[in-house]
């Protein structure tokens, strides 16, 4: 078993350092003098020849890749152009705000997800199948921001229930708040994950439904719900919790569209905002960082999985 | 007929008996006439404004109304049905001719050139696709070109999989190590035993592509980093739209159910096809038994 582990990270490192290289690289690529992009076409010369020597790039490429990497290493992402921060920082201040709407959208996927897959397996091309079915391929195909649209006018333009921009409340400072900003952004991005959470437990359920092991539990004799709750349910939800984490892996950067069309103060907005204004070492780090943890979750997702199902070969 | 028009033909057919799918065809079908007799067919200009008529709801001149600069929006999300599945047959056409021999390669060879190739396909999977095409948009800019090779560029890994997992199931088949033991090179055995015989998922991935393309373009527009203005796009309207709801919430609903009616299309034929083409293997696998070798 750590052996599998330690083998999965070293499969890792190749790539990591190959994505990091291609970020770190990202600058150079930029058509003309990134310096003057990034400081506006008014700036003065010595404004340019100060940015450019404060990030380092009036030295050879070799020591700017060197300084680069092992100021990384330590957590050092360099400064926000913008606002002179430093980028972990500004970084760090989103993560709270992208994490509670990540798991309030798991939440919603799963409350609306695992009923749809459960009922539609059961008589699988019956009618409520076909209609269920139908209702994972709306959830998947309504682009997520358009959702959103059509919530705010109903819930805050129309019934003005609800604030139709959504600011980050900590559910433990003021559970009521928090549960009024998040409702909405989360309704948003949970409904399209409940499509790919339907599909995925329907398909695992529907396998395992056809085993023998299944034909034994009824041939005994064994009520149908706990045929299914019993037996098919444990073994479906397996597979279906790597699902669960790979959407939970997205969601550190894929929140970005839902952020913003409600203005939700998560990691996606400061990224959108830092190519807005082309704040290089502020979308190199936010990039840097949504990378590494997507990369991580995705290892923990597989150990996991290795170590709950016995059956997955190590070698 | 040759075998292949009579093949094609065959999954025509077989498409069309599929409700969902012949729906969205029909839909795919009247939007691209549309967008291209535009020109005759529509009695506005998607850029003229017209500040006379600012941001009216549907009416009998402006059937979806006009927008902040009385520009009318029905001509607007015709002409921007152009830039969506410019950018999807695109961003498409880039996946697929990178992606594609790049599975090819590695699930022929096998080795260090899979091991290679495969990591690189990694690297391009270590951040999700809208993530990858800001950051590509963030180094080239904004433009439709930056749009489309960026969104192409997030569907290589699906065509490369796709490729090396059907090249992989056919690499040991008789047909194949046929060509092979006659002395053909490897390079002769790839493009005329190998490929022919791996066209159905690649077909099928060229059709779900589309509606991915289709969608993180319009994100890409709704983020503000898509397609500049003024050239129309769907994604760029809502996210005007979404500035007016009050004013005018037309403007933010109607573009939007063309997208995502033109997203479903695409779907559902997608996956129609691929249930088509599974159907059409199972069927002459069974009825005859040299269906599967190559012809």
């Amino acid at each position: 078993m750590i052996g599998y582990i330690l083998r999965r990270i070293l499969q890792l490192l190749p790539v990591l350092l190959i994505a990091s290289t291609g970020i770190w690289a990202m600058i150079y690529a930029v058509p003309g003098n990134p310096v003057a992009t990034m400081v506006g076409e008014n700036a003065t010369p010595e404004l340019v020849a100060e940015v450019t020597a404060r990030l380092g790039l009036d030295k050879p490429v070799h020591e700017q890749y060197w300084s680069w990497l092992t100021h990384t290493l330590q957590g050092d992402f360099g400064f926000s152009i913008q606002n002179r921060e430093p980028v972990l920082d500004l970084i760090v201040q989103r993560i709270p705000a992208t994490i509670q709407l990540g798991l309030a959208a798991t939440l919603v996927g799963l409350l609306l997800g695992v009923p749809v897959a459960v009922v539609s397996a059961l008589k699988p091309g019956g009618w409520l199948d076909r209609v269920l079915s139908g209702w994972s391929a709306l959830a998947l195909g309504v682009p997520t921001f358009w959702l959103g649209i059509l919530l705010i006018l109903l819930f805050a333009v129309n019934l003005r229930w609800l604030p139709s921009a959504s600011g980050y409340v900590s559910i433990f400072d003021s559970p009521w708040q928090a549960l009024r900003n998040i409702v909405l952004p989360a309704t948003t991005l949970g409904v399209y994950v409940s499509g790919i959470f339907a599909r995925f437990l329907r398909a695992s359920l529907l396998g395992e439904l056809k085993a023998d092991y299944v034909r034994t539990a009824r041939s005994k004799g064994l009520p149908e719900r706990d045929v299914i709750g019993r037996h098919v349910m444990r073994n479906a939800l397996l597979p279906f919790v790597t699902i669960v984490g790979l959407m939970m892996a997205t969601f550190i950067g894929g929140t970005v569209v839902t952020e913003a069309v409600f203005t939700y103060p998560g990691l996606g907005r400061l990224l959108i905002q830092a190519i807005s204004t082309r704040d290089y070492p502020l979308i190199q780090g936010c990039i840097l960082f949504i990378l590494v943890v997507y990369v991580l979750i995705n290892l923990a997702v597989d150990v996991l999985y290795a170590y709950i199902d016995p059956r997955i070969d190590y070698g | 007929m040759t075998p292949l028009l009579r093949r094609g033909a065959d999954v025509c057919r077989r498409l069309t008996r599929h409700k969902g799918a012949l729906l969205g065809l029909l839909f795919l079908l009247v939007l691209l006439l549309a967008t291209s007799l535009a020109r005759w067919i529509l009695p506005f200009d998607p850029l003229t404004q017209d500040f006379t008529a600012t941001l009216q709801g549907p009416s009998a001149v402006h059937w979806f109304g006009t927008d902040e600069l009385g520009r009318d929006i029905l001509a607007r999300v015709v002409f921007g049905a152009r830039t969506s599945l410019i950018t999807a047959a695109g961003a498409v056409t880039i996946a697929a001719v990178v992606g594609v021999p790049i599975g090819l390669v590695a699930g022929f060879f096998g080795g260090w050139r899979d091991t290679v190739l495969m990591r690189l396909v990694d690297v391009l999977l270590s951040l999700p696709g809208i993530l990858f095409a800001m950051a590509l948009i963030a180094v080239l800019g904004r433009s439709q070109s930056a749009a489309l090779v960026a969104v192409g560029i997030t569907g290589i890994p699906s065509f490369a999989r796709i490729t090396r997992a059907q090249v992989l199931s056919l690499r040991k088949r008789d047909f194949v190590t046929a060509v092979e033991a006659l002395g053909g090179s490897a390079v002769y055995n790839m493009f005329t035993t190998v490929l022919p015989n791996s066209w159905s998922p690649i077909l099928v991935q060229v059709v779900i592509l589309s509606s991915v393309a289709i969608l993180i373009e319009a994100s890409l527009a709704f983020l503000g980093v898509g397609i500049p203005p003024p050239t129309p796009s769907w994604g760029e309207m809502l996210r005007t739209g979404k500035s007016y709801l009050y004013d005018a919430p037309t403007y933010a609903i109607l573009p939007g159910v063309v997208l995502t009616l033109t997203i479903l299309s695409l779907d559902t034929i997608g996956r129609a096809l691929a249930s088509v083409l599974a159907d059409r293997h199972e069927s002459a696998a069974a009825g005859d038994p040299a269906a599967g070798s190559p012809a």
